[in-house]
């Protein structure tokens, strides 16, 4: 009875003022897809680059099946130098793991090799960063027992990284806009839906309906404009997805681990954010409606 | 039923709307406030279903003071009192049954009473063939009889008017009249603001008389002056 009611009640008030419904829904899908794509272009770059986060400037990739002595020999060297900030080591099986995630676009790569085949590395952090400093101290490493090489940080992955940081602000900053437009859209679809209300509402007052009962519908539709918004941003991200790869440069293009990759746990991730998001849109603009303009 | 101890209720701008009120109704009365435009009445009747509240004195109702209740309990409070007005507030977009249905269904009440009370109580009012039309369709003593079966249909413990022949012509104010006393015989306690001399005059009941926010007089079996 009352869900039916508050249903009802809700759909009216959609339908009283479409073109403004529209406009606060069309706002919150382009804030909340541009969210979105930011979110995706940030994951795709940091998988594409996961080998170099965090400061790791150079990896030390031993030959294929170094004995224990060459391993901790190296170890203890980069432990005790004083130009080494932090290391870390990735054994086989580790490196296995990583390389599935890079290469989940293509399984008959990951299918062609074994755990065994992939070298054992150590990632290193030094404390002076500057390229030169970088580039000496590694290479000192490369001529160690057991070392197979000495792969450096190229500028090409730090400018990515640098322009992604860059963009993932410009974009969250636009996006933070356009939510607050459409919060205040949301506000005034509803602050009209009252006024269009206000007999009902006196009557409703006068005969003793509880104020959660005037307030539900208003609150509902609020709630309704974020999700559908939301819904709308998210079919377009998945629409797009596709695509995203395709216009991104690949490996073949810079030098980087793997193609731009986002997967579907983080893209699952990511819609679930952008429905948060523009419930939580609606809720505040309802919220903010009904405290102010619903004098009950 | 009703009891106002020194009740005082000013407006930001204007003088003072009551003041220093004590009156108390049984439960059973049916009781006329008259006086000139201005002279407290609606304040009164505003007051007592809390859509006032007073700058001073206490208020109950049903044996509550009802100064006490928090904001969430007014709608219950409400929910005891019928109100009916001068401009009838009917909801264009809804039939008469629709407008009678809406009071029992925003208070939650379930499609079956609906269906029980709301043709009952049209029929008490003489406007069961009339329950599809819509109020712009129907008379001004309809409307108003409409709006009386939709202040009633809760059966309340009050049932509060404010000039409720006000739009009407005496003819159809006698038959409005008529309905608010059946209503009154059931027990419900009425109190009914009004310009109407002829009505107060012909029904000899007790009247409460308000000069510039003063009760000036209170008469049972009284006349308009």
């Amino acid at each position: 009875m009352k869900a039916e009611y508050y249903v009802r009640e809700t759909a009216s008030n959609l339908g009283r003022n479409i073109t403004i419904t529209l406009a606060s829904v069309m706002t919150v899908a382009v804030s909340l897809a541009l969210v979105g794509a930011s979110l995706m272009l940030r994951s795709g770059v940091e998988n594409a680059t996961r080998r170099w986060q965090g400061g790791i400037e150079f990896v030390i990739f031993m030959q294929r099946d170094p004995s224990p002595e060459q391993l901790q020999s190296l170890r203890e060297d980069l432990e005790q130098s004083p130009e080494v900030a932090s290391v870390r080591f990735v054994d086989k099986k580790e490196a296995y793991e990583e390389f599935k995630v890079l290469f989940a676009d293509s399984p008959e790569l990951i299918d062609s090799i074994e755990p065994e085949t992939l070298p054992p590395s150590f990632r290193v952090e030094p404390v002076n960063k500057e390229v030169d400093a970088v580039e000496a101290l590694g290479t000192t490493y490369g001529a160690k027992s057991g070392v197979d090489r000495v792969v450096f940080a190229s500028k090409t992955i730090r400018l990515i990284q640098q322009l992604s940081s860059r963009l993932t602000v410009g974009i969250f900053v636009i996006a933070a806009f356009l939510l607050g437009a459409a919060g205040l859209l949301i506000l005034n679809t509803i602050r009209m839906a009252m006024f269009a209300r206000r007999r009902e509402i006196e009557v409703m007052k006068l005969v003793g309906a509880t104020n959660w009962f005037i307030r539900v519908p208003f609150m509902l539709e609020g709630l309704v404009q974020g999700l559908i918004g939301a819904f709308l941003a998210i079919a377009a991200l998945a629409a797009f997805k596709p695509f995203f790869q395709k216009w991104l440069p690949n490996s073949r293009d810079i030098p980087l681990v793997s193609g731009f990759q986002v997967s579907s746990g983080e893209m699952f991730f990511i819609f679930g954010t952008l429905g948060v998001v523009g419930i939580l849109i609606g809720a505040i603009g309802a919220g903010i409606a009904v405290s102010r303009f619903l004098d009950v | 039923m009703i009891k106002i101890e020194n009740v005082t209720k000013s407006y930001k701008s204007s003088t003072v709307a009551l003041r220093d009120a004590n009156v108390e109704i049984a439960k059973g009365e049916f009781v006329f406030l008259v006086g000139a435009s201005g002279s407290g009445k609606s304040t009164f009747i505003r007051l007592l279903n809390k859509e006032e509240t007073p700058d001073a004195g206490r208020i109950f109702v049903a044996g509550k003071d009802i100064g006490q209740l928090s904001n969430w309990k007014v709608p219950f409070l409400r929910r005891n009192i019928g109100c009916v007005f001068q401009d009838f507030k009917l909801l264009p977009s809804k039939t008469v049954f629709e407008n009678v249905a809406f009071a029992l269904e925003v208070i939650g009440r379930p499609r079956s009473v609906i269906d029980a009370q709301v043709p009952a109580i049209l029929d008490l009012v003489g406007l069961a063939h009339k329950s599809a039309n819509f109020p712009n369709e129907l008379s001004g003593g309809e409307q108003q009889r409409v709006s009386v079966a939709r202040a009633f249909v809760n059966r309340p413990l009050i049932l509060l008017a404010d000039e409720p022949t006000g739009n009407l012509d005496p003819a159809t104010s006698v038959g409005i009249m008529r309905l608010l006393d059946r209503i009154n015989k059931t027990g419900t306690t009425v109190v009914m603001a009004t310009h109407d001399r002829g009505i107060v005059d012909t029904m000899r009941r007790r009247v409460i008389e308000l000069d510039r926010g003063s009760i000036v007089r209170d008469q049972s079996r009284g006349v308009y002056e």
